[in-house]
């Protein structure tokens, strides 16, 4: 439905076919686009963003969530001040990130890794809340080592926890990068959008739309098919 | 089949001790408001292959000091000794445990759950199978070795968390109110079903509750504790023959029996 209307509604002039582009042309221009090297080059540019922000964001904040959560020390001190930061825009930062690291690839993952480390940070604290003291209780009977209270016991409850963290953390990652292109870059996805957008092509804004909203999508299933599998005992 | 035989050997040696002897043992925690006695002056000592229950209202500490018979927590002082050795770890090859319900591992099969003592210790996988197999059978839950806890009932869980405590064969098996959470039926098919695994067993079985009718029919010996600081404040002898039948509930003798234990809760409340 959706699809049909954005196909025939400029087609038919109900909506301006210069600001809304129907679909078949969007869908044209996507292909056209993909094979411009400007285009593949920006693609390699965002996809190296991404993954290493997303590599620097979730082992830092998984591990600061895991030490809040188990010692009391930690938890007593950083918990208060974790909630505060978390609460507070990542993006009016941006312009700090920008005098700190210029406009470069540092830049877009310095700060894509900051906006996301604090939604890791909490799941991964909520994920260790999750492991029930009776169930570490029942492996230590048993003679588990600490090694395999963690193994066994802690990584099993936590594992659905935090391939949900996984997918929600790269939703924040995504957009920190993008939020960092289109505010002030010379180089990826981002950038090209915001350029497309102020020079007024529609078919090309619109195909990078569909490009970045695959991508996301794409990530964002394969992680809840895995989630699915890992959690079949879940009632 | 040489080691089966020294087992046996072994088993009628215990046979002729405790397999579980605490003495003077007395626990205390800090609370918010300094130090709070729990456990005071306990000394008890239960023969291989008998059946004792403990009963005490909630808070008593009965709990905690099954949890110190199987190594889990320090008492402040005093000594428990179990087959002859004090029990400081936990140690699977001496006691099994059983915990109240919800237990089980739920990311776990049945047959994976009974299994998970012995993977603990990496037992070789065909054994683990075989074993845990057996224990399936033993509880009466042959078959459904293939399902998560969320798709068993609540007494069919408890016959997993059974199996489970009985898979590396520990002459001791500890039960912290196993049946607290089923329904009253369930309840009492459950604790016919443990005597029946108990005799078929030769286990030392040491349960707590506080159900005065399942501690009376399940029980050779009823010990009876008072509210924090616990202490044992009597020792019943239940005289009922074996094997116990539902019948025997409605009988003079388990009438005045439940009745002493009563009494001696009530008075020290």
């Amino acid at each position: 439905m959706v699809l049909a209307a954005w196909e025939w509604l400029p087609r038919w002039a109900i909506v301006n076919a210069e600001l809304l582009p129907p679909l078949s042309d969007v869908l044209a221009m996507f292909f056209t686009i993909l094979g411009r090297s400007q285009v593949q080059e920006a693609i390699g540019v965002t996809t190296g963003e991404v993954v290493l922000a997303f590599m620097f964001a979730v082992p830092i904040g998984a591990g600061v969530g895991v030490l809040v959560a188990e010692s009391e020390y930690f938890g007593q001190i950083f918990r208060p001040m974790l909630f505060y930061v978390f609460s507070i825009p990542k993006s009016i930062f941006l312009p700090m990130f920008i005098l700190v690291f210029g406009i470069g690839f540092e830049q877009k993952v310095a700060y894509a890794a900051f906006s996301t480390v604090f939604i890791v940070i909490m799941s991964a604290a909520a994920a260790v809340e999750s492991v029930k003291a009776d169930h570490v209780l029942v492996a230590r009977s048993y003679g588990a080592t600490r090694t395999q209270v963690l193994t066994r016991v802690y990584v099993p409850s936590m594992l659905p926890f935090l391939l949900e963290a996984l997918r929600i953390s790269m939703i924040f990652n995504f957009t920190g990068v993008m939020i960092a292109e289109m505010y002030a870059s010379r180089s990826g996805i981002g950038q090209l959008i915001a350029s497309w957008g102020e020079n007024f092509q529609m078919p090309q804004l619109f195909a990078g739309v569909v490009l970045l909203a695959a991508a996301a999508i794409g990530f964002n299933e394969t992680v809840r098919w895995l989630e699915a599998r890992c959690s079949a005992w879940r009632t | 089949m040489q080691r089966v035989a020294n087992l046996s050997e072994l088993r009628a040696k215990e046979a002729q001790a405790a397999a579980i002897e605490v003495a003077e043992l007395s626990h205390v925690y800090l609370g918010r408001e300094g130090k709070v006695p729990a456990l005071e002056d306990i000394s008890l000592d239960v023969g291989a292959g008998r059946f004792v229950v403990i009963v005490g209202p909630s808070g008593c500490g009965k709990t905690s000091l099954l949890m110190m018979m199987a190594g889990l927590r320090r008492p402040s002082s005093g000594t428990i000794l179990c087959a002859g050795r004090s029990i400081d770890v936990p140690d699977p090859d001496r006691v099994g445990v059983v915990f109240q319900e919800a237990s089980l591992f739920p990311w776990l099969t049945a047959l994976e759950n009974i299994e998970f003592p012995l993977s603990i210790r990496r037992a070789p996988r065909l054994e683990r199978r075989r074993r845990a197999d057996a224990m399936l059978d033993l509880v009466g839950l042959p078959g459904f070795g293939a399902r998560y806890p969320h798709e068993l009932s609540g007494g069919m869980k408890q016959r997993v968390s059974i199996a489970r405590g009985l898979v590396q064969d520990p002459p001791v098996l500890l039960m912290d109110e196993p049946f607290a959470a089923l329904d009253e039926q369930t309840r009492m098919t459950m604790g016919h079903e443990l005597l029946r695994i108990w005799s078929q067993t030769n286990k030392t079985v040491v349960f707590v509750t506080h159900s005065l009718t399942e501690a009376v029919y399940l029980a050779d010996e009823v010990l009876v504790m008072s509210p924090r600081p616990g202490r044992i404040i009597d020792r019943v002898e239940v005289t009922l023959p074996r094997p116990r039948t539902y019948e025997m509930m409605a009988t003079d003798v388990f009438g005045r029996l439940r009745e002493r234990i009563w009494q001696k809760i009530r008075k020290v409340n």
